[in-house]
């Protein structure tokens, strides 16, 4: 099972804060996660060919400008920001 | 003990394309904030973003450029990070399959600095502080940046001050970047570390981050060095960490420890598919690639017999370079041209800007022609500098300034009886370039070319003098 530590790890990286409760609860859903992408691992995948699924490259875009959207419609989630920016207020 | 010094530079250059790296917003800098934005450079869940086909040619000019392989098969990979700059909480970048590996820039003195590779990223927001609060414009978000890691290669702070100015240089050449420090349009990552002269072994290292201007870089370089070498000879250890410069106070801070160091969870971005690259069209870009200026240095200097001084001032910037080339079409002494831009054109210019914009009246057409002149005998050196002067500050050709009877050379008659008149009214100056002082013909020389109102050939005006004292 997924350790303590490594959920705690996780946690940190991704700015989240856990209680005790959150952190037992979140090993056993991350467990069931891994547990079932592993089980492609049970899979026999030894067929003739496998199915092409990415076989698409090189999806390029020209290099011609598309106007952007206008500053209002940008910070209209943020209430507006400040002075034409989002705004992060200091944390105490 | 003695140390040896070993430093790594991870350089981010940001690309001159039109649009940004995933959307077709405008890559520009100096705009309103929040202007040149979309959901895509936004991060917002369920936008697609699509590569710009221009950064990947701009890529592979730097590879060719940088004497890098490139490589045929590459990939786009999520780096995984908590900050307001980047509101999806991931960069994407190339970290498994960079698209150029293996490469160098040589240095004056022929050390290789090798690059270990290259590759295509996002930059972040700008963050303005103010009052401690924080604003966020995402004008640079998705703006497309090239990052070129070297190896531990570099030895002194010189070097990495000669290794930048020639990443700059190579950047300007090809067109993919201006690398305006005070723009951030180039920025490096330093690391830094020491081991006692001569060891295999490498010292724990430290990194500074982002470097904006390569005077601040080389002093954080020689801090960081000495920090690490006092640390070691009071018998304690360098502790792996992540350093800011200070510039009021020329000292490095801890920004943050190994314990918390970033963990980047780099994945394959599955938004973005593989870049696949043939060689021929990497053959197609190469032949768009001007003379790299290493290659414009050897060839002024040995072909053109340019001192090697004025040959680095002319290769330095392009534009500089260029002007010299088109100046010097069809001319037998292009080194003539060479001593007009560095003599008096660099003159009349300021700052290291405006050598870089190179924007003069004058155009190299009509410089081209006015050494023509001098060197079909029409003109003599003298009189072209006075009107060279002229034609700088009003951009009008060498013909407004200089009239037909100038240019018809005095007859060889008219300079020998000048010349003895000279002469005649010398006779101290005569008496001592007898008695073997050779700057006593200068004398001469000058009277009698005021005589001729600097429209006489000082080379034969001398021969001639020579000649009539003994
Ligand atoms: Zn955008």
């Amino acid at each position: 099972m997924i350790s303590r530590e490594e959920v705690l790890n996780l946690a940190n990286l991704s700015k989240l804060y856990l209680d005790e409760e959150e952190i037992e609860n979140i090993r056993k859903e991350m467990d069931s996660m891994i547990n079932f992408a592993n089980e492609i691992n049970s899979l026999d995948a030894k067929c003739e060919k496998l199915p092409e699924i990415n076989n698409i490259s090189n999806a390029f875009r020209e290099d011609e400008i598309v106007e952007s959207y206008p500053q209002e419609e940008i910070l209209k989630n943020v209430d507006g920001g400040r002075e034409g920016f989002f705004y992060i207020k200091k944390s105490n | 003990m003695k140390y040896d010094l070993v430093v790594g530079l991870e350089t981010h250059v940001e690309l001159l394309t039109k649009t940004k790296i995933f959307c077709s917003c405008a890559n520009k800098f100096g705009s309103e904030p929040n202007t040149n934005c979309c959901p895509v450079c936004l991060g917002f869940p369920g936008t697609l973003p699509k590569l710009n086909r221009e950064v990947v040619n701009f890529a592979i000019k730097a590879a060719i450029a940088l004497n890098c392989e490139v490589n045929l098969l590459s990939k786009m990979d999520r780096k995984n990070y908590v900050y307001p700059d980047l509101s999806k909480a991931y960069q994407i970048s190339q970290f498994y399959e960079p698209i150029c590996k293996n490469g160098y820039i040589m240095l004056d003195s022929g050390k290789k600095i090798r690059i270990n590779h290259i590759h295509m990223e996002e930059d972040a927001a700008k963050l303005v502080y103010k009052n401690g609060d924080t604003y966020v414009d995402y004008n640079r978000g998705g703006v497309p940046l090239l990052e070129v890691v070297t190896e531990p290669d570099i030895s002194s702070s010189d070097e990495a001050r000669e290794y930048i100015e020639k990443l700059q240089m190579i950047m300007r050449y090809i067109g993919v970047s201006d690398c305006r420090m005070q723009e951030g349009s180039i920025k490096c990552d330093v690391n830094v570390s020491v081991k006692p002269e001569g060891s295999d072994k490498l010292g724990t290292r430290t990194e500074i981050k982002n470097m904006n201007s390569v005077t601040f870089m080389t002093k954080a370089i020689d801090y960081e060095r000495d920090r690490h070498i006092d640390l070691i000879e009071s018998g304690e250890k360098v502790v792996q960490q992540t350093m800011r410069y200070i510039e009021a106070t020329n000292s490095t801070e801890s920004m943050r420890s190994k314990e918390d160091a970033q963990d980047y969870r780099y994945f394959r971005d599955p938004d973005l598919v593989d870049i696949i690259l043939t060689n021929e069209e990497i053959e197609k870009i190469k032949k768009t690639l001007p003379e790299l200026p290493d290659s414009r240095f050897k060839r002024y200097v040995n072909d053109l017999e340019i001192s090697e001084k004025d040959a680095a001032l002319l290769v330095k910037y392009k534009n500089v370079s260029d002007y010299f080339e088109n100046a010097s079409v069809n001319l037998k002494i292009p080194k003539t041209v060479a001593n007009f831009i560095v003599g008096q054109i660099f003159r009349t210019i300021e700052t290291e800007a405006e050598k870089e914009k190179f924007e003069i009246l004058t155009t190299p057409e009509q410089l081209n022609e006015m050494v023509g002149l001098i060197e079909s005998g029409k003109l003599t050196m003298n009189l072209a500098k006075k009107a060279f002067s002229k034609m700088l500050e009003s951009g009008k050709p060498v013909t407004e300034f200089v009239s037909e009877s100038d240019m018809q050379g005095i007859p060889p008659e008219e300079i020998e009886k000048m010349c003895k008149e000279a002469i005649e009214s010398n006779p101290n100056a005569v008496k001592d370039y007898l008695s073997g002082k050779e700057k006593a013909l200068k004398a001469l020389l000058g009277s009698v070319m005021r005589q001729t109102r600097g429209r006489g050939n000082a080379g034969e005006i001398e021969e001639k003098l020579k000649e009539l004292i003994k």
